[in-house]
């Protein structure tokens, strides 16, 4: 159980300051921060498919807390896109909004698929 | 060209909540899919829409200090949500061939946490005016 929850943590650290690191790195060139965050949802979504496609043949269990659970939990974030899409509704903007919500799930999902179907899962 | 310095201070901040964060995300999924509809997706979809309300009520005027921000936002927020694993909940429900219960998943958590972030965004505005 304490080896688990080090895993959890020692993935997690390093998750979340890619994130803030990619997020603010990426302000001056993209418009505006939310495709940023899409960028890192979708990089972390093909990774997850890669992850558990190949848990399947060869990753331990702990492996998988650290990369998966730990790394990759908290590299992609559900609640900055909420807020995200938030803040253009509140901009009046729910064109941009749905622009932002459909283009994140649609990759995402394409990028998870492609992350699976290159580990190998069928 | 807005340059930004990240110090170690941030960086301390946003690890300092990243850690119990990820550790509550992974316990629900643990203690929380039992007991609840679409297993593991349900777990995902509670800790994803708690993160939105909390995240809508600190970016909500008047601004939060910048340190919670990095601590709470950032590290706890980011971390106890997971966009990877909304998608991985999807395309498993798909795959299972329940494209009904994969739309549904994607529809409810969009507009709970949509609806969680807005709530806690205009309470703390409410809260503010009472004071």
């Amino acid at each position: 159980m304490l080896k688990s929850i080090l895993l959890v943590s020692l993935g997690a650290v390093p998750g979340a300051w890619l994130r803030f690191r990619l997020i603010n790195h990426f302000e001056p060139i993209v418009p505006a921060k939310h495709w940023a965050t899409l960028a890192v949802n979708i990089g972390a979504s093909f990774c997850l498919g890669l992850l558990v496609a190949l848990n399947q043949l060869c990753l331990s269990n702990q492996l998988m807390l650290l990369l998966a659970t730990g790394f990759l939990g908290s590299l992609s974030t559900f609640s900055t896109f909420v807020v995200e899409l938030l803040v253009l509704l509140h901009k009046q903007a729910p064109a941009e909004a749905l622009l932002l919500a459909l283009a994140s799930v649609v990759s995402g999902l394409l990028a998870l698929e492609l992350g699976l179907a290159i580990g190998g899962l069928q | 060209m807005k340059t930004i310095r990240l110090e170690l201070v941030d960086l301390l901040l946003v690890g300092v909540g990243a850690i119990p964060g990820a550790l509550l995300r992974w316990q629900a999924s643990v203690h929380l899919a039992p007991f609840l509809p679409f297993a593991s997706a349900g777990a995902d979809l509670v800790v994803n829409v708690i993160g939105a309300a909390l995240l809508g009520y600190l970016v909500a005027p008047p601004a939060t200090a910048a340190p919670l921000l990095l601590a709470l936002g950032i590290g706890f927020c980011g971390s106890l949500t997971t966009f990877s694993s909304w998608m991985l909940d999807i395309a498993l429900l798909q795959r299972q061939g329940m494209h009904l219960d994969a739309l549904a998943l994607l529809i409810l958590s969009l507009g709970l946490g949509l609806g969680a972030a807005a709530g806690a965004y205009r309470l703390k505005g409410q809260l503010q005016s009472h004071r």
